[in-house]
């Protein structure tokens, strides 16, 4: 791969209108090596305003920054442009789901389903189904608005919208795993709009195990919260009441502290809807 | 050429509130250079370290979410803090509950740089 990006960058280098800066650009954004990635895109994008592919680029890495109002913007020049463009579907499926317009989501996904029937994509049609049958139109924070993040969520009938009041940017996310891993409660969505929670649930409670393990012969007493940074995300884990554990992902523009309050908030609920004994 | 890492532990151990500091191999668990105040076990604090490192790290590429780049372990004594991911080394510290955890971070990243 960093063999490619030398080949890339030398290759524009040597002709600016070339348009390797889409491979550039995209092979940037998965190395997070995003305000770079974003550079070359624009420029990319001022050489050839009419290429639906540079706009489309440019809100992948916006949504990886965390600008999703630029991502919307340049999907929606790209919808423009090439009415019907797969990217660009998925990408304004995603931003709908994201804010809670599940009808728009689907509307969208199910113009990509229907062109390529790709297995995310039909996935994450699915779970948009599954979320917009079981919930009211009106998502379930503007419906009954809570500003105590302890507060009771009188409105969370369905688990996975147990933290969705909380959960204020995007790209956050979070989820409630049993003792042995199965999830309880929220979700886990990915960037096509999939929900991959029992799997990331899966993966991730095994931490816990060798925490465990680790804490009793640390002298540091009982564990209270793990934090890592990856490539992609910030993961916060905490132990809840009856075994359980709450995790939560963001991305990795959001602030280690913001994250730390974010887990705190999420605990608190987590801890008020077990010991009502709903997830039980 | 790696530098002395003697003076990399030693800088770590430096900052207030840190109990002690080790250059670990992920792999084996086995300490690499440490700087330890009275009382500190190195010999398990860096296999535990090591080991929890690995699962983060096994953990986090299984869920699809990249490499491990720093972790932080709070407990109600005390805390964990890591870093790794360029080659088998991770670096650690040990510290006390009110420590200034974003300092450490910081130190460490620095720490990794020197090592890399």
């Amino acid at each position: 791969m960093a063999d490619d990006v030398r080949r890339w960058s030398d290759e524009l280098a040597r002709d600016p209108n070339s348009l390797v800066f889409l491979e550039l650009g995209e092979a940037l954004r998965r190395q997070r090596q995003l305000d770079v990635a974003h550079k070359i895109a624009l420029r990319g994008v001022e050489r050839h305003p009419r290429n639906a592919d540079a706009h489309d680029l440019v809100a992948r890495i916006a949504v990886d920054r965390g600008d999703l109002q630029l991502a919307r913007e340049r999907w929606s020049i790209v919808l423009q442009l090439v009415p019907g463009h797969a990217g660009a579907l998925k990408g304004m499926g995603y931003l709908s789901y994201q804010e809670g317009r599940f009808n728009d989501a689907e509307q969208y996904l199910s113009h990509v389903a229907a062109a390529d029937g790709q297995e995310h994509v039909t996935s994450a049609l699915a779970t948009v189904r599954r979320t917009s049958m079981s919930l009211p139109a009106v998502p379930a924070p503007a419906a009954e608005p809570s500003t105590t993040p302890g507060a009771t969520p009188g409105a969370f009938d369905d688990p996975r919208r147990l933290f969705a009041d909380l959960l204020v940017d995007d790209g956050q996310t979070a989820i409630l795993l049993d003792s042995a891993g199965y999830v309880l409660g929220g979700m886990y969505v990915d960037a096509n709009g999939a929900d991959v929670s029992t799997d990331v649930g899966a993966q991730l409670s095994g931490i816990t195990d060798e925490v465990r393990r680790a804490m009793r012969h640390l002298d540091i007493g009982d564990w209270k919260s793990i934090t890592f940074e990856t490539q992609g995300a910030v993961v916060a884990m905490a132990p809840s009441v009856d075994a359980s554990l709450v995790v939560v992902a963001t991305s990795r523009a959001t602030p280690l502290g913001l994250v730390r309050r974010l887990l705190d908030r999420c605990g608190t609920r987590a801890t008020s809807w077990l010991e009502r004994g709903v997830g039980r | 050429m790696m530098p002395p890492l003697r003076p990399i532990v030693d800088g770590l151990t430096r900052q207030r509130g840190v109990r002690a500091s080790l250059i670990v191999s992920e792999q084996d668990g086995l300490i690499i250079e440490s700087s330890l105040r009275f009382g500190q076990d190195g010999d398990r604090v860096a296999a535990l370290a090591a080991s929890m490192y690995r699962k983060a790290r096994l953990s986090a590429a299984a869920a699809c979410l990249g490499a491990v780049a720093f972790l932080q372990l709070d407990a109600e004594q005390g805390r964990m803090c890591a870093v790794g991911g360029r080659s088998d080394f991770v670096i650690v510290v040990i510290a006390d509950p009110g420590a200034n955890v974003g300092l450490i971070r910081v130190e460490l990243f620095k720490a990794l740089e020197m090592l890399a």
